[in-house]
């Protein structure tokens, strides 16, 4: 009869135990200590044979080793499967530092994100969005606007500069001929922007288009003043450039607006110190504006007695330009790629 | 135009130290400084007179103007002129005065000794631009850019008959100006001639034959003031823009030409008084209707409603005093003859506000009744368009509104609107279609860009019968061999936009190739909606993109914008979808290569009944050998109101097949 150490056993197994890497051989050992045909089951039948007296002894300890063991086992195996999970987690670690795909994405043209904006701003003041034809007749383009044939204005403000469609026709030269689109067909009180492509007549280089945008503005009740557009304006273009400017008006000459100004707002490039962009005065020319000519109102049908109003009209691409930094105007209707992706 | 800030400060009675001061005056309160220039002990500006105010295309016209913004005052200069009373001017010269003119003034000068100007003359001239000519010629230019009025000598000797007519030049007249050239006249130019010939274009330059020389020694100044719209009209005519017609035809005070002949009287005596020369007893001045000074009302809480701001009576007397304004009791105001650009008292209000100051005026937020500004249809939907195209990664591009013709030589000739005058003949035609715009940006683009896919929404011009017309399109085009991302676009966009009764149509080849061969025809569809065509997708002909040197296929889509943003609507009803689970089924058929597959699906539709919620086509597969192509299908079925049961679905899968089988050409692949 063999002399069986149990307490020698539970050292062995429990060694074992330890040596242990994995689960599969967790469960291999378990399968030998415990199964049908296991060590403890071996050791149990012993038990029978034994004297009485030690029988009793014998019994007691192995049931504490057997539940021992069982314990051990279970400490183990959580401890086994931990290992396991956090070692699959570790597999699972990103590298963030990797470049990404590129990603595919539109892009706006910087004319149309300056119009969204501008737009928005009018909007927000209460000013309605209007368009009108590109074609244009004579008499919405100069008449109208007080600027009858031969006029020194169409020159000097190279409005003598049009385009001629043969059979008839020109392309305008400028969107105020939308005010009087507008004006023709609506009661006053009104506020109206007008953003819309114009043409004009020139030898195209870094600052001079054939083709290209300005917002006309037209603001017209029963005392809508100098100050208005002060405001008005002031209030645009702090929002547009997305930070003070100041604004100043010079005297000017339209004959379709009496007084007449030119607005310029402080160079946003160097706060107005003078740099290469605005040609060291600080100052950057905008457009020009003034109060509704009365001939005008006359033309379309309001009486000048009782009402008055402000338009102004600025330069889209010159707006962008400045805020952006862009030095040549060509580039608005280049197609190029490596521009319009910059926005 | 140039001023010497020597000629200026003459007019003033206390000398101005700072030019720099005053040029900042002008900035803020009259007219933009171009620039200054230092030359010699003189300071030459460079300003930009505005075309309104002709008082001011003058030494003196400046200096008034100075000293009405700056507070100086003007000396005025006293001219003495010693006339030969044995020389009476009537006896010599004769002038008629038929039309274009309304104040012919001259003065006749004796003992006229032809030659170089005093170095001090020549100087001043050169500085303001004009060239040193003559003694007699230099004192009427010095006279001009002092007061403004310009002033022609003529040899009195050459004139035949001492008679003189203002009248317009017969067709066929000719005459050669004092530079040498030929011009040919017509009814619409106005000349001074004698009884004879042309002496001089009126206004625009004078002859030769009748122009000062070495030998001449009566002289015949004349000061006139014609019709600006005459001078304007001839002067663009001859194509002959000289410093006379410039001034002339932006229109001049009448009654500047007496004081102008009396200054040159005044500087011939000072500097050749000694030589002998002698000036003819009267003036010849023929003026009809003398003009007057004009009166204007004035209502003051007007000025204080357009500007906003509030400027006290005494403010405003003092501005318009300080202009040479006169003013009564009762605000009517009295403007000078040479203020010509003031006739309204919108005029007045403009000279009150910027002798005041622009920058004084505070601004004011308008305190009008809010009323929500309308919606602009158009616009909004062309900026919902925009986001959802450059949400499927479309870069937007703007192009020119104008063409070549080769860029348009594959469009119908007849329907281009032509440039009567193109900045140049890249820039000839209107464009009748985005696409030659965006086929250019393709063309640019290729080497650097890979996957390009741009669009432009844009006005594109035709001519039609009555009227050219002009409409705005979306444009896009996708390099590469992409037309059915390109559908893919159109279905996702119109179906944004509120748009679902629309379908795909092939291209009608009979109807295309009459107008313009864009799209090949075997590769391209139409869109179409409420049975109307409202855009067309498809690959651009190969010889249009060989020709354009691009190196992929490219597909071009285009969209009536217009007739879309009408049929736009960003109403959206909740359709209740069903709670009872779906059964998928799949189907794959063999039929002919040129079948279309909206035929199969529409087949399977039909036969499904209202038991099929939805058909996916997930493969087709071409057996190029076997002239076909299998279609694979999932079917869905699904019904709102309770369960399909697995038997009804069997049962209908058994119709489809035995409807699609009907026709022999359909082979349904068994599972």
């Amino acid at each position: 009869m063999p002399k069986i150490n149990l307490k020698l056993f539970e050292q062995e197994t429990i060694h074992q135990l330890k040596k242990c890497q994995n689960i599969k051989e967790l469960d291999n050992l378990f399968k030998e200590i415990f199964s049908k045909e296991g060590e403890l089951k071996k050791i149990s039948k012993i038990i029978p044979t034994l004297p009485p007296l030690e029988k009793k002894e014998f019994g007691k300890e192995f049931g504490r080793v057997k539940n021992v063991l069982l314990k051990e086992f279970e400490r183990k195996k959580n401890e086994l499967k931990e290992k396991f999970e956090k070692e699959k987690r570790e597999k699972e670690r990103l590298d963030v530092t990797i470049p990404p795909p590129k990603i595919l994405r539109g892009h706006f043209h910087p004319i149309t994100l300056a119009r969204k904006k501008i737009e928005e701003i009018f909007q927000s003041m209460g000013f309605e969005i209007v368009e009108g034809p590109e074609i244009e007749d004579e008499w919405h383009t100069f008449d109208a606007l007080n600027i009858p044939p031969y006029h020194p204005a169409r020159d000097v403000l190279s409005l003598g500069k049009t385009f001629y469609l043969k059979g008839g026709g020109i392309m305008r030269t400028h969107t105020s001929s939308v005010q009087i689109r507008y004006m023709e067909k609506n009661n006053p009180p009104f506020r109206i922007i007008v953003p819309g492509r114009v043409y004009r007549l020139d030898e195209i280089d870094a600052s001079h288009e054939i083709d290209f945008w300005q917002l006309e503005g037209l603001m017209v009740g029963k005392d809508v003043s100098v100050a208005n557009f002060k405001a008005i304006a002031g209030e645009f273009l702090k929002r547009f450039f997305e930070k003070e400017v100041k604004m100043r008006l010079r005297p000017s000459y339209f004959p379709f607006t009496e007084p007449s100004f030119e607005v310029d707002i402080s160079c946003v490039m160097c706060k107005g110190k003078g740099c290469q962009t605005c040609k060291r005065s600080g100052w950057l020319e905008c457009g020009g504006a003034g109060m509704v000519h009365p001939q005008v109102f006359k033309n379309c049908k309001l009486n000048p007695k009782e009402w008055q109003g402000f338009a102004f009209g600025f330069g889209i691409n010159r707006l962008v330009m400045v805020k952006h930094r862009i030095p040549d105007i060509r580039l608005f209707n280049s197609g190029d790629l490596r521009f319009i992706t910059q926005f | 135009m140039k001023f010497s800030f020597n000629l200026l400060q003459s007019f003033f009675e206390k000398k101005v130290e700072n030019p720099k001061k005053v040029l900042q005056a002008l900035t803020f309160h009259s007219f933009e400084v171009v620039g200054m220039e230092k030359r010699g002990n003189d300071f030459i500006f460079d300003i930009d007179v505005l075309p309104n105010r002709t008082d001011c295309y003058s030494h003196y016209g400046l200096a008034r103007e100075i000293a009405a913004i700056c507070g100086l005052k003007i000396k005025e200069k006293r001219i003495k002129i010693k006339e030969d009373k044995n020389l009476k001017i009537d006896d010599f010269v004769l002038v008629k005065v038929k039309e274009g003119c309304e104040r012919y003034s001259a003065r006749l000068l004796f003992n006229v000794k032809v030659k170089e100007s005093p170095r001090w003359l020549k100087q001043i001239l050169i500085n303001c631009g004009i060239e040193p000519i003559n003694n007699v010629v230099d004192i009427a230019n010095y006279v001009m850019i002092e007061t403004g009025q310009p002033l022609h000598a003529f040899d009195f000797e050459k004139i035949e008959g001492g008679e003189i007519f203002v009248r317009f030049a017969k067709k066929g007249e000719k005459i050669v100006t004092f530079d040498g050239k030929e011009y040919e006249l017509d009814e619409d130019i106005l000349v001074i001639s004698d009884v004879k010939k042309p002496l001089a274009i009126a206004g625009i330059k004078g002859g030769r034959d009748s122009g000062i020389s070495k030998n001449t020694k009566i002289v015949l100044l004349e000061s006139a003031n014609f019709d600006p719209l005459i001078i304007k009209k001839a002067s663009q005519k001859l194509n002959l823009f000289t410093e006379a017609a410039f001034r002339f035809s932006h229109g001049l005070d009448p009654n500047l030409t007496e004081i102008a002949l009396n200054t040159a009287v005044y500087y011939f005596n000072n500097l050749y008084g000694k030589d002998g020369i002698k000036f003819a007893k009267g003036i010849i001045d023929h003026y009809k209707k003398k003009a007057l000074t004009r009166r204007i009302g004035l209502d003051w809480k007007k000025v204080e409603s357009v500007l906003g701001e509030r400027i006290t009576k005494n403010e405003i007397l003092k501005i318009l005093k300080s202009l040479g304004f006169k003013i009564n009791k009762n605000f009517i105001v009295e403007i000078p003859t040479f203020r010509k650009d003031i006739s309204l008292q919108e005029d007045l209000i403009e000279e009150i506000g910027r002798i005041y100051g622009y920058e004084q005026i505070k601004p004011k937020i308008p305190l009008s009744l809010l009323s929500p500004p309308k919606r602009n249809d158009e616009l909004f939907w062309e900026k919902f368009i925009k986001d959802t195209l450059v949400s499927f990664g479309l870069t937007e591009v703007y192009n020119y509104s104008f063409v070549s013709q080769d860029d348009v030589d594959y469009f119908y000739q007849k329907d281009l609107i032509e440039i009567e005058n193109p900045a140049s003949s890249s820039y000839k035609f209107l464009r009748p279609s985005l696409l030659p715009g965006l086929l250019k940006n393709i063309q640019k683009n290729q080497a650097l860009f890979s996957d390009i896919k741009i669009f432009e929404i844009g006005k594109v011009f035709k001519q039609q019968k009555e009227y050219k017309e002009e409409k705005k399109m979306i444009g896009a085009i996708l390099m590469g061999d992409k037309f059915f991302e390109a559908k893919g676009i159109v279905d996702s966009l119109l179906k944004s936009m509120g748009i679902t009764s629309f379908y795909f149509k092939p291209l009608d080849e009979k109807k295309f190739a009459e107008r313009s061969i864009i799209w090949n025809p075997l590769r391209s569809a139409h869109i179409i909606i409420d049975g109307k065509n409202i855009g067309t997708l498809g690959e651009v002909f190969g010889t249009i993109i060989e020709k354009r040197k691009i190196k992929d296929k490219v597909v071009y889509l285009e969209l009536d914008f217009e007739r879309l943003a009408r049929l736009a609507t960003e109403e959206k009803e909740y359709e209740p979808f069903s709670l009872y689970p779906a059964i998928v089924r799949d189907i794959s058929v063999f039929v002919p290569h040129d079948e279309l597959v909206e035929n199969v699906m529409n087949l399977i539709e039909n036969s499904g009944g209202n038991l099929i919620r939805d058909i996916e086509l997930f493969d087709i597969y071409e057996d190029e050998k076997e002239n076909k192509k299998s279609l694979a299908f999932h079917l869905i079925f699904q019904l709102e109101d309770r369960a399909v049961s697995p038997e009804e679905v069997d049962f209908t899968m058994k119709k489809i097949i035995e409807n699609l089988e009907k026709n022999s050409n359909f082979e349904v692949r068994k599972q």
